[in-house]
């Protein structure tokens, strides 16, 4: 038996004990890094955050969330439904089970206002990926050997980078299914395991290691016999890059269902190509028509662009409050996420509810001046796109060195409202809208955009750049140099985090960490806040 | 009387599985449970289902 | 068989992109446009009082300069031609019309935009947009882009005469290209041609490269020579391949597939002429701009495309060459990281021989190919595989 240590017993300070229970360790004396098992990444115990904020997590994120989670599957179509989806297909089985665990990992360290805002954005992506996936398997040809059911007829097929408002106008009576955005983009961020898989399916027929791995594992699923047959027809896109134009080949013969493209144009500046984007638009809902017989309905999708609009305008005021104050409640990695799948996925009820609790937070927060990341160093923004792998990157930096990440890139994009007045200028918004989808409105049409850096640095007081360096991205790799140039001249702290979009093998997220330690440290010769968060193994985790 | 016992009853019960679930979630034992024991089950089954050849869908190329 | 008159001469010309011709043209008071795609339409460049340059980067070694400038992770050749020009290879350039057709020569292109990098006064880069279908509203929308950032421009910026009538003109010169390219081309569907895969590729780029006005009285002497140049007593290679893929500029290329034994008999490759060297034409109340946008949304193969019909007939076009050139094979070369050709490679890798019954080798290549040795086995495997699979073939019949 162990002996008890009396002096040590005499020393402790029952005072700190006290308080450290009560409210939790203040930022700055926590370890958050030695709550980790090693390599797994699983915890030994989850933190304690104080009494409130730990019976918070506790009572309305980690129970609410298991029992939300059972309550959409029966909502959205019943628990037969999802063992059977979940029986046939390794991205649903292998990635959402472990969901909770990606909460951890996004909140790892918040207390108060930024706990409950930042769990309320997580809430609403869970949600609308079960809906999702639910919608696929309601739909399922896979899932009922072959047969088509009236679902499957009245589902529509896209490319997960089609923007989902497109097809509002059937929105009462068809279900619009982005293709790969729950099999592949959200399963990255929730188990990064699973899409390995993918990505290695489509190497194995020959396809070389060096294009974007995001494309390559969107074909992957085809390849791997893993996505669902859910609709009659699809649409596709030639965003974000060439490799996306390139693997809609794959899909193509791999679905062999009817495919309408609708690209968008590259130089989207240019006044003369919105009429050409328009008239795409047009052209995909005269398809539409033709393939399902049901007619457009104007009244349908000016309805859906209003409460789409709401969201726009609840985003600004955000960015309002993320920009000139200290009280943003929401972390950057439910910022970066939330928004993207919101601007990309189109109208759910869900993201209404959410923004109106996250407004009361919010107000609150400016109300009452609470600063919900207290021992922020640098306000940072995240140029480029983020590693998926490790979209948390941003609680770790925060946690580890004060590193407030108050807006990424991806969010900006979509910065418009569409007017809803008349049909031809509501399309041509649309084109507009389109045209400034993720990785585009910054990405192409003239490399001017994607030095918009510099005056949102200045819009959101940000004093650092986290650039995202995606090393197979050959639009960004193109642009490395003026980058470097740009930060010189400027005198602005850049640190540039490499990594491989969904595919850890390539840089692992020990190395991100790494790196910007050691930019930390050697560049701006500062002190971790959190010294167990420097260096630890999670190489095998979810 | 008897209203009160079995309220008692089930307030104990549920003030357990209260305290079970939270010893659940503090230790971390459904990520436990699932990254030791379910998600390998699954990727086994996965590994093992036999899978359509996406190689022998046709390409006709006369198709619109 | 006897060399050709003019071979030397041209592959001199091939060694610089301000080659003999090019200096010439500038020294008659033209301007020298450059460009790096299918997708702008040389023959708008070649309008009275200008030239189209494809630009290419003979010669080149590691690019250094574009390394940094673009990572070593974008194609070669954009960084190539990034490093030419930051070399000072491009000074010559009055001008570069650019698509943002492939990434990374996007980039490339950008760089000439925003970076003081060509030393010449009057330099600019204007990009025009591109569409992915081919349908009416494509070609109007292109139509209005060449209008807006290509024909406009050059008036305005050069005083060119971009009247139909000079339009007609230049359509016309393009169309004489056109037509002994094809010609010179059309020797290699013989059993023994008079005419090596190596020797048309030297050809067709520099007509890609040289002024055409220029360049024509060569086209038509080599043609006329052709006419009369005797073959090999006996076909001199063991095979006849189709070349397909990515940006090629480089015949040594070609040529060292040939020194392992197969011909290469079809060019449809980026720089090549097939498609390429179609010729334009205008209808009867046309405007000529509006045939040369539909001639070239219409002639493209090019891996953009993404309708249905469009990706699926790139297979059948690709088939239907090899038949029509009698290849026995085909080659699908493909540059490292062209996004594009990665899986229009991979695609034809596996569909081509399992549906049409063609033997298909797929690498991927460099735009400088250093590692000859191993292209070199490559293509030796694949010959004898070939080989090995005609004389099955003949044993079975």
């Amino acid at each position: 038996m162990k002996k008890i240590d009396l002096k040590k017993l005499k020393d402790l300070d029952v005072k700190k004990l006290a308080r450290d229970f009560v409210y939790g360790k203040p930022h700055g004396e926590r370890r958050l890094g030695e709550l980790y098992e090693d390599k797994t990444g699983l915890y030994k115990h989850r933190e304690w955050r104080g009494v409130k904020d730990t019976m918070y997590y506790f009572n309305n994120i980690w129970l609410y969330n298991y029992v939300m989670m059972v309550g959409d599957i029966m909502k959205f179509g019943g628990p037969v439904l999802f063992a059977k989806g979940l029986w046939r297909y390794r991205w649903l089985g292998q990635t959402y089970l472990p969901v909770l665990h990606w909460f951890d990992r996004g909140l790892e360290g918040l207390r108060g206002e930024a706990l409950r805002a930042s769990a309320w954005h997580y809430r609403a992506m869970v949600c609308v990926t079960i809906n999702q996936f639910m919608n696929m398997f309601k739909a399922d040809g896979n899932l009922r050997n072959g047969e088509h059911n009236d679902a499957w007829h009245h589902s529509i097929y896209h490319k997960e980078t089609v923007w989902g408002g497109v097809f509002y106008p059937w929105a009462d009576k068809y279900t619009h299914i982005p293709m790969e955005m729950i099999p592949y983009f959200v399963t990255c961020h929730v188990n990064n395991h699973t899409v390995l898989n993918y990505i290695d399916a489509v190497q194995s027929i020959g396809l070389p290691g060096d294009p974007c791995p995001m494309c390559q594992a969107e074909a992957g699923l085809f390849v791997l016999d893993d996505m669902p047959d859910c609709a009659p027809f699809m649409v596709t896109s030639n965003e974000a890059c060439d490799g996306s134009v390139a693997s809609t080949a794959v899909q193509d013969w791999f679905m062999d269902i009817p495919l309408f493209a609708m690209p968008q144009p590259m130089q989207f500046d240019d006044p003369l190509v919105q009429e050409h984007c328009a008239n795409e638009i047009r052209e995909l809902w005269r398809f539409i028509e033709e393939q399902t017989g049901a007619p457009f309905n104007w009244d349908l999708l000016k309805e859906y662009l209003e409460k789409q609009n709401e969201l726009q305008r609840f985003e600004w005021e955000k960015w309002d409050v993320a920009a000139n104050t200290d009280y943003y409640p929401i972390n950057g990695v439910a910022q970066a996420l939330y928004r993207i799948y919101q601007s990309q996925y189109g109208e759910h009820y869900i993201w209404h509810d959410t923004d109106k609790r996250v407004r009361k937070i919010m107000e609150k927060c400016v109300e009452q001046r609470i600063n919900s990341f207290p021992l922020t160093r640098h306000r940072v923004i995240a140029w480029s796109c983020a590693p998926l792998y490790y979209s948390n990157w941003c609680t770790w930096a925060y946690n580890c060195w004060g590193l407030n990440t108050i807006i990424n890139m991806d969010s900006l994009m979509f910065d418009m409202t569409i007017r809803t007045d008349d049909l031809d200028e509501t399309v041509m918004d649309m084109a507009r809208y389109h045209e400034w989808a993720p990785m585009r409105r910054m990405a192409v049409g003239g490399m001017h955009h994607i030095f918009e850096l510099w005056e949102n640095m200045e819009k959101f007081h940000c004093d650092m750049v986290m650039m995202y360096d995606q090393l197979q991205c050959k639009g960004m790799q193109g642009v490395v140099g003026l980058f470097e140039d740009e930060f010189r001249a400027r005198n602005i702290h850049a640190i540039w985090m490499p990594h491989a979009l969904p595919d850890k093998r390539t840089v692992s997220r020990a190395e991100i960490r790494r790196i910007i330690n050691d930019y930390m440290t050697t560049v701006m010769q500062e002190e971790p806040l959190d010294p167990s968060l420097l260096d630890f193994d999670d190489s095998e985790s979810w | 009387m008897k209203f009160f016992k079995i309220l008692w009853k089930v307030l104990l019960i549920g003030a357990a599985v209260y305290a079970a679930l939270f010893a659940v979630f503090y230790f971390d034992l459904d990520g436990k449970l699932l990254f030791r024991k379910v998600e390998p089950w699954l990727v086994k089954h996965y590994d093992k289902m036999e899978r359509r050849d996406p190689l022998s869908v046709g390409y006709n190329i006369e198709k619109k | 068989m006897r060399d050709l008159k003019h071979l030397i001469y041209f592959e001199n010309l091939l060694q610089e992109a301000n080659n003999d011709l090019v200096k010439q043209a500038r020294a008659e008071g033209k301007k020298a446009l450059g460009y790096t795609c299918y997708f702008m339409p040389e023959v708008l460049l070649d309008l009275p009082g200008c030239f189209s340059v494809r630009l290419r980067a003979p010669r080149s070694g590691s690019p250094e300069m574009a390394t940094y400038y673009m990572s070593n992770r974008t194609c070669h050749f954009g960084r190539s031609l990034m490093e030419r020009a930051l070399e000072g290879g491009f000074n010559f350039l009055d001008a570069q019309l650019a698509t943002e057709t492939c990434t990374v020569t996007c980039r490339f292109q950008e760089h000439l935009k925003q970076m003081d990098i060509i030393q010449n006064p009057d330099f600019f880069c204007e990009f025009t947009d591109v569409p992915f279908k081919k349908t009416e509203n494509s070609c109007e929308h292109f139509r209005k882009q060449l209008q807006a950032h290509v024909l406009d421009l050059l008036h305005e910026k050069f005083g060119i005469d971009i009247s139909d009538a000079a339009l007609m003109t230049a359509i016309e010169e393009h169309n004489e290209v056109c037509r002994l390219i094809t010609e010179i081309g059309a020797y290699r569907k013989a059993d023994n041609p008079v005419i090596t895969g190596y020797e048309f590729h030297v050809i067709q780029l520099v007509t890609l490269t040289c002024p055409k006005y220029l360049i024509l009285p060569y086209l038509r002497e080599t043609a006329e020579e052709l006419k009369t140049r005797e073959p090999e007593p006996r076909f001199p290679y063991r095979v006849r391949v189709v070349l397909a893929g990515a940006e090629n500029d480089d015949p040594n290329f070609t040529q060292l597939i040939e020194s392992c034994g197969a011909m290469v008999v079809a060019d449809r490759y980026c720089y090549g002429s097939l498609p390429g060297r179609e010729e334009i034409h205008v209808s009867e109340g046309q405007s000529p701009l509006d045939a040369v946008a539909r001639h070239y949304l219409g002639t493209s193969m090019c891996p953009r495309f993404m309708p249905k019909e469009d990706m699926r007939g790139r297979k059948k076009y690709l088939a239907d060459l090899v038949k029509e050139y009698k290849a026995d094979g085909l080659i699908v070369a493909s540059n490292k990281f062209c996004e594009y050709w990665s899986y229009e490679r991979m695609m034809d890798a596996l569909i081509l021989p399992r549906d049409f019954n063609i033997p298909t080798c797929s690498i991927e290549k460099e735009y400088v190919n250093s590692a000859s040795g191993q292209l070199r086995t490559r293509f030796q495997a694949f010959i004898e595989s070939v080989e090995i699979k005609k004389i099955q073939e003949g044993a079975k019949k």
